[in-house]
């Protein structure tokens, strides 16, 4: 008896550049043998303005500007990585004030941050009343950075030599406040979702980078650290006030999705903790250190590297002696780990693929820089 | 860990520098992915960077690598032609050197041979010309 085969075909399907949990312009080119997902092309560019073209036509101070439209939900982080390495070149050192009041910045940014990677992964899996609760909660941040520094979102707070200006009176008590109030909202948190049987199905065992190929494609922050990798800028290479504060690194050995979500968690938990350190040993005085009007390092080379949200965020400038910087490169860790995706999807269904890229909390500004 | 490169590549090696913890490599292009395979087994295993810079006159490929356990760097610059420089590709030493190095041939020009695919990533496909380039106009 002959029998008639249904021939099976791989079906092309593009995700975006439109798709709402691509979190920005995005385009995932996904091959599919039925629901699984065979092979993965993301098509990137979407967002790219030449940042690091440029920067090569404006004096060094204007730069800092366009490092906050990079990830732009941590602008601060992307100040620090820059600003270090111009520091780096002029051998100019921030007042011990500054390097605390910058501390406790880019780690207001990184609550703001996971606390947006919570909202938004949380709703990408259908959780949509944790989306508000994050958003709201970031919103009291948001405030603080309006106080202290006039803009929101896009602050460039941090300058060569310093901040742009000191604290205004009354910061340290509203900031004291939200970190009185935050790990009390992490633990409603943790009841809505951490246990949560749903949220757990979708995030348990799914989307896993082992800790080898994790480093072998230079992924970091909370992605490596989900791989059981104890690696933090912070810890390994510590700049600004870090040496000085007492946290702890949080890793998770389960190499899933899941496991990226509680050492962001976690990360929340510690952040509090060291804004609360900075608030009590804030040393008096000046904030700007004196830095020449006419900034124009001697030649050569410099890479300033910070934690971001996000994992290792760098910055590499070169300097020719002019008054504009000869080529300034950004180093992406959304863009690394955008590269490992297309092996992080192999083998899952297409339902998982909202969760294992949200779990990877890309932001395009940086990737297409 | 100088040492022990320089009495295996030898005249590979153009120069070196230390810098705080920062060892600074220039590189003669055939020999990069050997030296690049020598390093990660020597522990220097997290491609951190890979990037390009033009002075005008010369364009460098620069890697960075780095040990996860400590701040230790190993910056290896390559010197590469401006017009059509190609140099063997880290594709098959590191997993992470495949997006970085479709950049540098996007913005650069710099064709890596090996690159299992070398395509623009950050410009459209049909964009003429690698802005990073001095002679690109800003």
């Amino acid at each position: 008896m002959t029998q008639s085969l249904t021939p099976t075909e791989h079906v092309t399907l593009n995700m975006g550049p439109q798709h709402p949990s691509t979190h920005g312009v995005l385009r995932l080119e996904l091959q599919l043998e039925g629901e699984v997902i065979i092979g993965c092309r993301p098509i990137i560019g979407y967002l790219h303005r030449g940042i690091e073209k440029i920067a090569e036509a404006r004096t060094y101070p204007q730069v800092v500007p366009y490092t906050d439209r990079l990830d732009y939900l941590s602008s601060a982080s992307n100040n620090m990585a820059y600003v270090q390495a111009v520091e780096k070149l002029l051998g100019v050192e921030a007042p011990e004030r500054a390097k605390f009041l910058r501390v406790v910045l880019l780690e207001l940014n990184r609550i703001a941050s996971h606390l947006v990677f919570i909202a938004t992964f949380a709703n990408d899996l259908a959780a949509t009343t944790v989306f508000l609760y994050g958003i709201r909660e970031r919103e009291l941040i948001m405030d603080l950075f309006e106080m202290w520094a006039g803009a929101r979102l896009t602050q460039s707070w941090i300058r060569i030599g310093g901040v742009g200006q000191d604290i205004p009176d009354g910061f340290v008590e509203r900031a004291r406040e939200f970190c009185r109030m935050l790990p009390g909202r992490l633990d409603e948190y943790d009841r809505l979702l951490t246990g949560n049987r749903i949220f757990r199905a979708r995030t348990e065992g799914v989307g896993i980078l082992p800790r080898e190929m994790g480093i072998d494609y230079g992924a970091s922050g909370p992605t490596l650290r989900g791989s059981g990798v104890s690696f933090d800028i912070r810890r390994v290479e510590p700049y600004e006030a870090y040496p000085a504060l007492d946290f702890e690194v949080a890793v998770q050995p389960a190499c899933d999705c899941m496991a990226r979500y509680l050492v962001r968690m976690k990360e929340m938990r510690e952040s509090v903790r060291i804004i609360e350190q900075c608030l009590r040993q804030l040393p008096a005085g000046e904030v700007m250190a004196k830095v020449p009007r006419a900034i124009r390092p001697p030649a050569g080379e410099a890479y300033g590297r910070v934690e971001s949200p996000r994992g290792d965020f760098g910055c590499y400038v070169v300097s020719d002696g002019s008054a504009q910087p000869a080529r300034v490169h950004f180093r992406a860790p959304s863009f690394i780990h955008l590269g490992a995706l297309p092996r992080m999807l192999q083998g899952w269904k297409i339902g998982d693929v909202v969760a294992i890229l949200g779990s990877i909390d890309i932001v395009l500004g940086e990737v297409d820089r | 860990m100088l040492e022990a490169l320089q009495s295996q590549f030898g005249e590979a090696i153009i120069s070196a520098e230390q810098v705080g913890r920062e060892l600074r490599l220039r590189v003669s292009a055939n020999r990069i992915q050997d030296i690049a395979r020598c390093c990660k087994e020597k522990g220097f295993a997290y491609p951190a960077d890979i990037t390009a810079t033009d002075t005008g006159t010369e364009l460098h490929v620069v890697y960075r690598l780095m040990r996860l356990e400590t701040d230790e760097q190993i910056v290896i610059s390559v010197p590469v032609s401006r017009t059509g420089g190609r140099l063997p590709s880290l594709c098959g030493v590191f997993a992470g050197a495949e997006w970085p190095e479709r950049e540098v041939y996007d913005l650069f020009g710099v064709r890596f041979d090996g690159h299992p695919d070398l395509r623009r990533i950050l410009l459209t496909d049909d964009w003429e010309g690698h802005p990073l380039l001095k002679t690109s106009r800003t």
